[in-house]
C-alpha cells in the first residue's frame, strides 16, 4: 500500500461533525439530521463540506453521526464511498456513537470527538481537521493546513470577516497583527475588531485544524471538567494561553465579490440560501468546474416540459428562473423561481412560485403553491392552495417568521 | 482519611500496595479485576483509583474510560509494568502514569500529590 502519510494531506484526518439535531430546521429535520437535509435540488447539506474535502485532497474522512442517521449513512456510503480507494489509503466512513466511553449521547462537539479518540489512536495522523457537516461554503483546506504548518500552530481556526455591527450574532475571534488568537468571544456585545479594521470582526467558521496530540490532550482534560464540551466554547479557549493558536482568513473558492459562508441554521436561512441559487447571478456558484460539488447521483431521465399551447386557456408547461433536477416533469403547469428536486411533477394549470419542491413532490391540476418548502414525496391535491392565506396556512402547517410555508414529509392533504 | 481503590490482578502487589498506602495514612480497598473494581467505586466511593492496565477481562484503559464517564473528577493513576501504554491516547485521561517497579516510591509520591487538597489541579 502506498504511504499517503508522506504528504501533509495524506497525514491529515478529517472529522465531519454530523450529529446535530437541527431543531431550528424542524420539520425538515423530523426524519433526518441537518446534514442530510436536501439542498439545491440534488444535493444534501453535507455535500458541500465533503466536496471541500475532496477538492482539497483530504481522503481520510470520518463522519460522526448521531440522531436519525439512516439516510445520511446511506447517502455517504453510496454517493461518496466509491470516490475513495481503500487501496490508496483513502476512505470515508460514517461512525455512529460506539458507546465506548460511556452509555450516553454526545454532550457536545468536543465530546463527540473525545468519545471517538480511538479512531485517532488507530490512525495517528499528524493533524486533524474538524469540520461541521451543516455549512454551505467552498474552501481549500490544503491552504488552511499549509498555513497551520507554516505558522507552527497547534491549532488554526478558519475565520470569515463580518461587519462589526453584525458580529454579535457569531462566535468572534480576537487576533493580534500576526493573526495570533488572543481571545474567543461568544456572541459578544462588544466584538473585537480586526487589527487596523475597526469596521470588521472575524467570525469563527467552525473549521479547525489541530495538531493531533494537542487535540487529544485538550479533549481528555475537557472531558473531566464541567463544561459544555464544545470546541468553540471550551477546547479552543483552553489553548489560547499557549500562544500557538492562529486564525486563518477564509479564502473563498466561490470567486465572488462577497465571501460566501452560510450556516443553514433556520428555515428562513435555508429558504434564502435556496432562493439565492435561482437568482440571475447567484452568490453561490454551483457551476464552477474547478470546484465541483458532488452528490449521490441517481440515474434519472432528463427533466421535461410538456404542452406548448400558448393560447389563452391552453395547457402550457413552462419553467422560468428555476433549477430543475433529473426526472422532473412540468406538464402543462407553470413554475417560476423554484428549485425542483428529482422526479417532481407539476400538472396542468398548476402554478408554483418562489418555492422549493423536494424529490417526488407532485402538484395537482389547478393547485397553486407560493413561497413554500415542500418535503419529499408530498402530493399537493388538485386545486389546493398553499402560501396565499397565512392564517389558513398556519392552521395546517409550519409558517416561518419570514412567511415561508413548510410542508413536511408524509403530510396527507387529500 | 482519604480512601484509595487499587485495581490490580496480582495478589502480591495488592498486598504490597495496601501495606504501603496504609503506612502512608490512607484507607485502602482492593479489587482483582476491572468489573469488580468498577462495582466497588459505587459502594466505596474512593478518593483515588490506582489502576493496573493489563487485567483479565476488561483492561484498565477501558475501565478508566467507564470510571471517568460517571466520575470525571476522581483522580486515576495508571500503574503498569509496561511503559508502552503511555503513548496510547486512551491513557492520556489519567492524572498520572507510573511504571511498576520494586520500589513503590514513585507511585506513592504521585498518589500523595493527587490527594493533597491544596494543590490546584
Amino acid at each position: 500500500m502506498p504511504d499517503r502519510r508522506r504528504t501533509l494531506l495524506g497525514d491529515t484526518l478529517a472529522i465531519v461533525m454530523a450529529g446535530g439535531q437541527g431543531e431550528r430546521l424542524y420539520p425538515l429535520t423530523r426524519d433526518r439530521g441537518k446534514p442530510a437535509v436536501p439542498f439545491g435540488g440534488i444535493y444534501r447539506v453535507i455535500d458541500f463540506t465533503l466536496s471541500n474535502c475532496l477538492n482539497s485532497g483530504l481522503r481520510k474522512i470520518y463522519v460522526l453521526t448521531q440522531y436519525k442517521s439512516g439516510s445520511l449513512e446511506r447517502h455517504v456510503r453510496i454517493g461518496w464511498g466509491p470516490l475513495f480507494n481503500h487501496e490508496l489509503d483513502e476512505w470515508i466512513q460514517c461512525v455512529p456513537p460506539q458507546l465506548r466511553v460511556g452509555e450516553r449521547w454526545y454532550q457536545g462537539t468536543a465530546d463527540a470527538v473525545y468519545q471517538n479518540v480511538y479512531l485517532l489512536e488507530q490512525e495517528r495522523p499528524r493533524n486533524v481537521v474538524v469540520l461541521s457537516g451543516d455549512h454551505i461554503y467552498k474552501m481549500d483546506f490544503a491552504q488552511l493546513i499549509a498555513r497551520h504548518e507554516a505558522k507552527g500552530a497547534i491549532a488554526t481556526v478558519a475565520a470569515v470577516e463580518v461587519p462589526i455591527a453584525e458580529a454579535s450574532a457569531f462566535g468572534v475571534i480576537a487576533v493580534d497583527e500576526t493573526s495570533r488568537i488572543t481571545a474567543f468571544q461568544e456572541k459578544p456585545k462588544h466584538p473585537s475588531p480586526v487589527p487596523g479594521r475597526p469596521d470588521a470582526a472575524l467570525a469563527n467558521m467552525g473549521v479547525y485544524v489541530f495538531e493531533t496530540e494537542t487535540l487529544v490532550r485538550a479533549l481528555a482534560a475537557d472531558a473531566r471538567r464541567d463544561t459544555r464540551h464544545d470546541f468553540g466554547h471550551d477546547i479552543l479557549p483552553s489553548l489560547v494561553a499557549t500562544e500557538k493558536l492562529y486564525a486563518y482568513p477564509f479564502v473563498d473558492e466561490n470567486k465572488k465579490q462577497t465571501a460566501y459562508w452560510r450556516d443553514i441554521g433556520t428555515l428562513d436561512s435555508y429558504y434564502e440560501a435556496s432562493m439565492d441559487l435561482v437568482a440571475v447571478e447567484p452568490v453561490f456558484n454551483l457551476y464552477d468546474k474547478s470546484w465541483p460539488i458532488r452528490t449521490m447521483i441517481k440515474q434519472l431521465p432528463p427533466a421535461k416540459t410538456v404542452f406548448a399551447q400558448e393560447e389563452p386557456g391552453g395547457r402550457l408547461g413552462i419553467v422560468l428562473d428555476s433549477l430543475v433536477s433529473g426526472g422532473a416533469i412540468v406538464s402543462g403547469g407553470r413554475v417560476e423561481r423554484c428549485i425542483l428536486g428529482p422526479e417532481v411533477r407539476v400538472n396542468s394549470y398548476a402554478k408554483v412560485v418562489d418555492s422549493v419542491l423536494m424529490d417526488g413532490v407532485d402538484v395537482g391540476r389547478h393547485a397553486r403553491v407560493t413561497k413554500a418548502i415542500i418535503d419529499k414525496g408530498v402530493r399537493i391535491p388538485a386545486s389546493f392552495v398553499v402560501g396565499e392565506d397565512e392564517d389558513e396556512d398556519k392552521r395546517r402547517f409550519t409558517v416561518t417568521p419570514g412567511g415561508v410555508v413548510v410542508i413536511p414529509r408524509g403530510t396527507q392533504l387529500d | 482519611m482519604p480512601k484509595i481503590l487499587v485495581i490490580e490482578d496480582e495478589k502480591n502487589l495488592r498486598v504490597l500496595y495496601q501495606q504501603d498506602f496504609e503506612r502512608d495514612g490512607f484507607e485502602v480497598v482492593t479489587a482483582a479485576n476491572a468489573a469488580e473494581g468498577l462495582g466497588m467505586v459505587e459502594v466505596e466511593k474512593p478518593d483515588l483509583v490506582v489502576m493496573d492496565i493489563r487485567l483479565p477481562g476488561m483492561d484498565g484503559l477501558e475501565a478508566m474510560s467507564r470510571l471517568l464517564d460517571k466520575n470525571p473528577k476522581i483522580p486515576v493513576v495508571l500503574n503498569s509494568a509496561y511503559s508502552s501504554y503511555k503513548d496510547s491516547f486512551m491513557s492520556w485521561s489519567a492524572d498520572a502514569y507510573v511504571v511498576k517497579s520494586a520500589d513503590t516510591g514513585e507511585l506513592r509520591a504521585r498518589v500523595r500529590e493527587l490527594l493533597t487538597p491544596s494543590v490546584e489541579r
